[in-house]
């Protein structure tokens, strides 16, 4: 009897224990499972400004950019390839990775980092956003020269080099607006920058230290003379 | 057709003097510094004996303390 | 890859040519080759160039004015400068524009019926002498005052103080410096016994790591980071932004930190309890040349009228210090400061790393705060702690935002406790002055009167019946204007106001002096690396306008005091300068002599036996060191340093349910201060038209509002209507506001608080409690 008292609770017990485990071992199961749920989106929590100051991790060393006159682009050609200024350049060469590439598996190998590129004869140009990857969202190719119809479309005028500076010599205006364009070295510096707006000094980085935008002409701002008013009267 | 550029270094005082006196030498390129006493020559020659010959001519100045290669490069002769 | 054999000849040359450019940076840091802003200038301008300081800015920068047919054209940096070596910012390559304003007060104006009348100058200065005169007579000596500024030349400080302190003979006269430099004046003065930093721009090309406190360089000291940024890309120096706001610079830092306002107090204790944790106390610096001491706690924030504190300082030991220290462990502090414990360690590591050099940089986030001083101190704590001081690359660096904020501000003197040499309540530096002076000693009063603040509110009282501002905008800079605006309107205070242009305070003036603007006077300045520079007149100044300086003597003439201004008008600023060198002389604070500077971009004094001393309190730099050591902090009786015991304690106005933001001001790189001078460059007021508000994106959302849209701040002062700015230049962490000070059509200054660090007496601008709505 007591032998079989013995037995009986020994089973209990592995029976409980078992109970216990089976349960502790389901409800972390379940904790595995479980997925919190975050409140509200992350907002995006980087001043606009950022680009200034990234550079691709293969980019040009800022001392060591070549110059090379041959293949150089001008601000001519640069604009041609605008529908406007500050219009997103059209894709003027084949598709190198055919239709479907995208991003750092297409576009991006080359305008990334920039260099030269055999097959076009040209050093590619490096783009400013590179976190942007679906390029062909707003950079479409020109397959035909074409019209469907002709087009009253009026380019307006690009900003002209050399007649930005308010002093003799003092370090030129922005003339255009910088959104999507606020990392200024990858027009303004290395091989594919055009010949006219490269930049002598690229290891300054900092270029809103002496170049100021210059686009709020557009909303015409006045001069600044005093009112005497304040706004909170 | 060797291309070598180095670092100038004038007698004190005497930047003037050598800057006066490489520019007078035909193959010579000078950029002076503007706020320390050197300046960089890159100097350019049709073949290893011009280049010889102006190496002596080099040596000569009297303003000219020391000259410093930093780089030297060689392309080819068909120009 | 083709290319004909001529271009790829010319290719090979400029590649040689920049390999020996790069070989002549390596060898010679600093070199400047041909001149690539001369490029775009034609070769037909022949233009006279001569060598000045930058109006703007403590950094001080040497620029170049060209000058054709009496008229400034162009303006490039001065490759001599140590400095800047050439480079400017954005301010400082159009500072002349400003003068050919069409609004430039070039005639005196005084007040008649409540009209400005044009006034010849020596008519209206007649008339200030005699009612200042007047109002001594009838009130006594404490009812007149000046308030001047730290962009006051070094001869205009030197006469007016010269002026109140020695033939009026009262203590009321203060700058604006007041209002940024106070702070790291005290902190100096308590850790070290004497002013300014003891390091030098210079430090910047030894550190490895650079830890900017509250400070955002990239915008305000752009020339500074733009070394930094060099440091940077060629020897892989890393930035640490510490701050309250991401900014331009976090954006370039290698790390961004960021901390709830005030907390920087715990957070600075926080690396000092992790450094004497982890053991890496420099013992044997800190034995030979540290003390410890603490002051008195709970000391007010000075909001209340007449307000008065006195810091009882005593001396403890190491392990009472230790001992305090335990209450900030980083895991404390991490709650409260939302800094994490891994990012306080991380701090501490590198200030801890004996093979690491740091310097650490701090302007108005650090001095604008009501425990200024402490905070200043808290900094010193830690480079004292490891020793990391007075060594190229090791040290704290107090950057300052006017002109001559040390130079004058400091140096001379221009506060209500200073002399030209020490404080008024000092009876030797008394008898100096007198000496020096050549008046009755009793005639200094030894005791201070009114700081800044206190001055403007015994203007609203009613106490001060006459006051002359020069050189300042105090209607736009001082806080809560909406206080003191009104007091300055009242009939009881004669106002007179010198400037160059008009502004909301020479609105409320009876009498306004034109001034002389920079470049069309001579003048010294001196910058935060305590450097002392000299420029001569380049151009004429328009009408009747007239260097401050030289208006202030004949004002004395007009008063009596002829006879201690016996200055002539061509020579004054040779003569005054020779005059106050006196009161430096010797290897603690020795100036050099005009010639020097005439010749030189500027001079770091002490200027001893025709050298300048780049670190102070170090043997192997300074020759005033005497006591056999490596190092030696002279300013103290015994030699030693102090390592402060200074505890957290809350900002006296802290959001609420009513007023749920912080409110933190500040400015940006177009403009300089209260925009007087850079919104009339029209360069600079096309890129930054008006002031603007900044959110979190977070809190905009959550309050409905889209960038561009007006809104108006409210705190218990007044309020203010600006644009919203979210996503843009900067971004205030979520609870906090930031708005730029530099518009007056948009007086942010109506909102701000007036407490004041009660050591220091500077306000905090960058921590009140508002709550915001939609215009």
């Amino acid at each position: 009897m007591k032998k079989r008292l013995g037995i009986i609770s020994l089973f209990t017990l592995l029976f409980i224990a078992f109970i216990a485990i089976w349960n502790y071992s389901y409800k972390k199961g379940l904790e595995e499972a479980y997925i919190p749920i975050t409140n509200g989106t992350p907002v995006l929590e980087i001043p606009s400004e950022k680009g200034v100051f990234t550079r691709s991790e293969f980019a040009l060393e800022y001392l060591n950019m070549p110059v090379d006159e041959t293949h150089q682009r001008s601000l001519e050609t640069y604009y041609n390839n605008r529908a406007y200024p500050g219009a997103p350049p059209s894709i003027p060469h084949p598709l190198l990775k055919g239709e479907r590439g995208i991003g750092g598996n297409a576009c991006l190998q080359c305008h990334q980092n920039g260099g030269f590129v055999e097959k076009f004869n040209a050093y590619a140009p490096v783009t400013p956003h590179p976190e942007l990857i679906n390029c062909r969202q707003c950079h479409v190719a020109q397959k035909v020269e074409t019209l469907f119809t002709a087009s009253n479309f009026a380019k307006a005028n690009a900003p002209k080099v050399g007649v930005n500076n308010a002093l003799l010599g003092s370090p030129p205006m922005m003339p255009h607006d910088i959104q999507m364009r606020e990392n200024c070295l990858s027009c303004h510096a290395g091989p594919a920058a055009p010949k006219e707006i490269r930049v002598t000094h690229p290891e300054r980085i900092n270029c809103r230290q002496c170049h100021v935008p210059d686009t709020r002409e557009y909303v015409d701002v006045e001069i600044f003379t005093r009112t005497n008013s304040r706004q909170n009267d | 057709m060797p291309i070598k550029s180095y670092l100038a270094h004038p007698h004190s005082g005497k930047k003037e003097q050598l800057i006066q006196a490489l520019s007078s030498i035909e193959q010579c390129e000078i950029m002076p510094a503007q706020n320390k006493e050197v300046l960089i020559l890159v100097t350019e020659t049709e073949n290893e004996s011009e280049e010889n010959l102006l190496k002596e001519k080099l040596e000569t100045i009297n303003s000219l303390k020391l000259l410093a290669l930093v780089s030297g490069f060689n392309t080819p002769k068909n120009n | 890859m083709y290319t004909s054999q001529t271009n790829r000849r010319s290719f090979i040359k400029k590649m040689a040519m920049l390999s020996a450019m790069t070989a002549a940076a390596t060898m010679f840091p600093g070199i400047l080759f041909a001149d690539q802003q001369e490029e775009g200038i034609p070769n037909s301008a022949n233009l006279d160039w001569k060598k000045g300081p930058c109006r703007f800015c403590g950094v001080g920068c040497g620029i170049l004015v060209g000058t054709e047919n009496g008229k400034a054209v162009a303006v490039k940096g001065d490759p001599n400068s140590p400095v800047n070596k050439g480079l400017l910012c954005v301010k400082g390559y159009h500072q002349t524009m400003c003068i050919q304003s069409k609004d430039r007060l070039t005639h005196a104006l005084v007040k008649k019926n409540g009209q400005y009348i044009k006034t010849p100058l020596n008519e209206a200065l007649d008339i200030v002498a005699n009612k200042m005169k007047e109002t001594i007579e009838k009130h006594g000596k404490d009812a007149v005052a000046m308030y001047t500024s730290g962009q006051s030349t070094i001869p205009e400080g030197y006469v007016a103080s010269k002026l109140m302190k020695g033939a009026i003979g009262t203590n009321n006269l203060d700058c604006n410096a007041r209002l940024c430099m106070a702070s790291a004046v005290a902190g100096f003065l308590t850790s070290f016994g004497a002013d300014e930093p003891m390091g030098c721009y210079e430090d910047i090309e030894h550190a490895d790591y650079f830890i900017t406190w509250g400070n955002n360089m990239a915008e305000m000291h752009p020339v500074l980071f733009s070394r930094m940024l060099e440091q940077k890309s060629r020897r892989g120096a890393k930035i640490i932004d510490f701050a309250t706001r991401t900014t331009r610079s976090s954006t370039a830092s290698d790390t961004s930190i960021l901390f709830e306002p005030q907390t920087d107090l715990a957070v600075a204790n926080a690396i000092c309890y992790e450094i004497i944790n982890n053991g890496w106390v420099n013992r044997s610096f800190v034995e030979k040349h540290c003390n410890f001491s603490k002051g008195l706690t709970n000391m007010g924030y000075g909001l209340e009228d007449n307000y008065k504190f006195k810091d009882k300082p005593s001396t403890i030991d190491f392990e009472a210090y230790k001992k305090f220290l335990e209450d900030y462990t980083p895991e404390k502090v991490a709650k409260y400061s939302k800094v994490s414990v891994k990012d306080i360690k991380y701090l501490a590591a590198i200030y801890g790393d004996p093979n690491k050099k740091v310097v650490s940089y701090w302007c108005m986030g650090m001095n604008q705060h009501t425990r200024g001083t402490w905070m200043n101190n808290l900094v010193y704590n830690i480079h004292l702690l490891t020793g990391k001081i007075s060594q190229p690359g090791n040290g704290p660096f107090s950057l300052t935002g006017q002109p001559s904020a040390c130079g004058t501000a400091r140096e001379v003197g221009t506060f209500t406790h200073k002399l030209p040499k020490g404080v008024v309540m000092n009876e030797k530096h008394r008898r100096l002055a007198a000496k020096i002076w050549k008046v009755p000693y009793e005639r200094i009063p030894a005791k201070p009167t009114y700081h800044a603040t206190e001055m403007f509110r015994a203007v609203d009282r009613g106490d001060i019946k006459f006051i002359w501002t020069q050189v300042t905008n105090p209607l736009v800079s001082l806080p809560k204007t909406s206080r003191y605006r009104p007091g300055m309107e009242k009939d009881s205070c004669f106002v007179v106001v010198s400037d160059v242009f008009p502004t909301p305070t020479s609105d409320v003036a009876d009498v306004i002096l034109p001034a002389s603007w920079h470049i069309e006077k001579s003048g010294l300045y001196g910058n935060s690396e305590r450097r002392t520079q000299h420029w001569d007149k380049m151009v004429e100044g328009p009408g009747e306008t007239t260097p401050d300086a030289w208006m202030t003597i004949e004002v004395a003439k007009r008063m009596g005091y002829g006879d201690l201004f016996p200055y002539s008008e061509e020579n004054h600023v040779e003569e005054i300068y020779n005059e106050y060198r006196q009161f430096h002389e010797g290897a603690k604070h020795g100036m050099a002599p005009l010639e020097v500077l005439k010749k030189e971009s500027g001079v770091i004094w002490p200027y001893v036996d025709g050298k300048s001393t780049q670190w102070r309190f170090n043997a192997k730099y300074d020759p005033a060191c005497s006591n056999g050591e490596d190092f030696h902090f002279y300013g103290k009786p015994d030699g030693k340093a102090v390592i402060w015991q200074r505890p957290y304690e809350p900002a006296p106005e802290v959001p609420d349910a009513t007023y749920p933001f912080w409110l933190n001001t500040g400015r940006v790189i177009e403009h300089w201060h209260t925009g007087s001078m850079t919104r009339r460059i029209p360069v600079l007021h096309k890129a930054m038209p008006s002031a603007y508000a900044e959110f979190h994106p977070e809190d905009a959302k959550a309050l409905g509002i889209r960038n561009g849209e007006n809104i108006k701040i409210i705190s218990r002062r007044g309020s203010c209507i600006l644009p919203a700015s979210i996503n843009e230049r900067g971004l205030p962490t979520k609870g906090q506001v930031f708005v730029p000070f530099f518009d007056e059509n948009m007086m942010i200054n109506d909102v701000t608080l007036d407490a004041f660090c009660p050591i220091s007496k500077e306000p905090d601008y960058k921590k009140c409690a508002v709550k915001v709505e939609k215009a």
